[in-house]
């Protein structure tokens, strides 16, 4: 086919929506450094970034931003699990004490913090420890499952992920496949918090693992695991 | 559908040479730069397309940690960060839909390839600015209702044409020719202000 036939299937081909044959025949123009299906395919994906911004305006949640700076290991944390699980206590509780005076309470939680709050304090929550304190210390510290609000992970020890890969939580029925749970990162320190929002199925629940997988995750675990903490019955 | 107006002042070239030189030297810092200034378009495009708050912000998560430990093979000197991030946000919004509806495995390797650094190289980083936001949505609102709806499929759900012949049951040729019209009139309002 001719780049004039073609044409009119580059901002689908940028998009990785093109079918056969158009999609082999811009492949193979590419390959064969073809400038009018280059030019083209550039002029494509800016048209579609364009197109992708017509999306409607919503609100962005406050908490994101942390989150997402935690996940890289930006927010170093120096303290080992036991000083974040002290300093998450103590800023809940000022933030709960401060909140009643205010009476702003809904609207300044953030979500990381009401979920939280909620993992820690709901009796029904269960706690189980992994690791140890051995001399050359194994990934350690707490996690805490609560059937309405998630799993929430604190460790230390855990080494920073290497370029290209990063940690990803898995939570593994009893008898079931581990479902994909979130990515993180732990900071240069070895610590890490993150939270896995929503509902877990408290009843078939048989344990929280970590993983070391590639940047984008996996659908299944493929590596060993360097966090497991199983929930006894 | 409307254009959001905060995104222009978002979207910008300016600094992004310097943002993304410092991404590569992995500063602290640099990334909380890109988050202030893609963190607010790249949620509202992951929203769009997955249309639930957790999700949205676990693939905000995805798709900032997936620049991250890219970004070496980003080249800071010739790249245009601000589409590659949106690129990136919008892959792994729609594997996340694909993955929901069973259809993963079709073009999964399409949007692998199509996200990689070196595409983003010698691309116009200026993406939008208030003229050619206002030429968008003008342009936009004149296609027909169906054309409209299949950019929609395209874009926000990832559909192929064949995909979209099924979901809007109607035939393939006709689908090709609305999504044919719709591109050729927006390419051809945009055409000037995208001249490369």
């Amino acid at each position: 086919m001719t780049c004039e036939q073609l044409k009119d299937e580059y901002e689908l081909h940028a998009l990785g929506l093109s079918e056969v044959p158009e999609r082999w025949e811009i492949d193979n123009h590419l390959r064969q450094g073809c400038a009018h299906c280059r030019e083209g395919i550039s002029k494509a994906l800016l048209t579609n970034v364009m197109i992708m911004q017509l999306a409607p305006d919503v609100p962005v949640p406050r908490n994101l931003r942390k989150r997402v700076l935690a996940s890289v290991g930006v927010q170093s944390v120096n303290w080992g699990w036991r000083a974040v699980w002290a300093t998450a206590m103590a800023a809940l509780l000022v933030s709960v004490v401060w909140l009643g005076v205010e009476n702003r309470q809904k609207s300044a939680f953030t979500a990381e913090a009401r979920e939280t709050l909620a993992i820690l304090n709901e009796p029904e929550t269960r706690q189980v420890a992994f690791g140890n304190v051995a001399p050359v210390a194994p990934p350690q510290g707490r996690v805490l499952v609560n059937a309405k609000h998630g799993v929430l992970l604190l460790a230390s020890n855990l080494p920073h992920a290497p370029a290209g890969k990063t940690y990803e939580l898995w939570v593994i029925p009893k008898g079931g496949a581990p479902k994909p749970s979130g990515l993180f990162q732990s900071d240069a320190r070895g610590t890490a918090m993150y939270v896995s929002s929503g509902p877990v199925d408290v009843s078939t629940l048989g344990a929280v693992a970590v993983t070391l997988e590639p940047e984008a995750g996996s659908a299944a675990p493929t590596s060993t695991p360097v966090i497991v903490a199983a929930l006894s019955d | 559908m409307f254009l959001f107006p905060l995104l222009f002042a978002a979207i910008h070239a300016e600094g992004d040479r310097e943002l993304a030189e410092r991404l590569k030297r992995r500063e602290p810092q640099a990334m909380a730069d890109l988050y202030d200034r893609y963190g607010r378009v790249t949620y509202i495009l992951i929203f769009r397309i997955v249309r639930n708050t957790g999700t949205a912000e676990d693939l905000v998560q995805e798709t900032f940690l997936r620049v991250w430990n890219r970004m070496q093979a980003f080249d800071h000197e010739k790249g245009a960060l601000g589409p590659w991030v949106l690129t990136v946000a919008r892959n792994r919004a729609i594997d996340y839909l694909r993955s929901v509806d069973g259809r993963m495995a079709q073009n999964a390797f399409e949007l692998e390839t199509n996200e990689h650094p070196s595409l983003f190289s010698n691309l116009e980083t200026e993406v939008l600015n208030s003229d050619r936001a206002r030429r968008l949505k003008t342009a936009f609102e004149k296609l027909t209702p169906n054309q409209r709806l299949v950019i929609e499929l395209a874009y926000y759900e990832g559909l192929s044409q064949s995909e979209m012949a099924g979901r809007m049951k109607q035939p393939l040729g006709t689908i090709k020719t609305w999504v044919r019209g719709a591109l050729k009139a927006l390419r051809e309002d945009l055409g000037e202000a995208l001249a490369i």
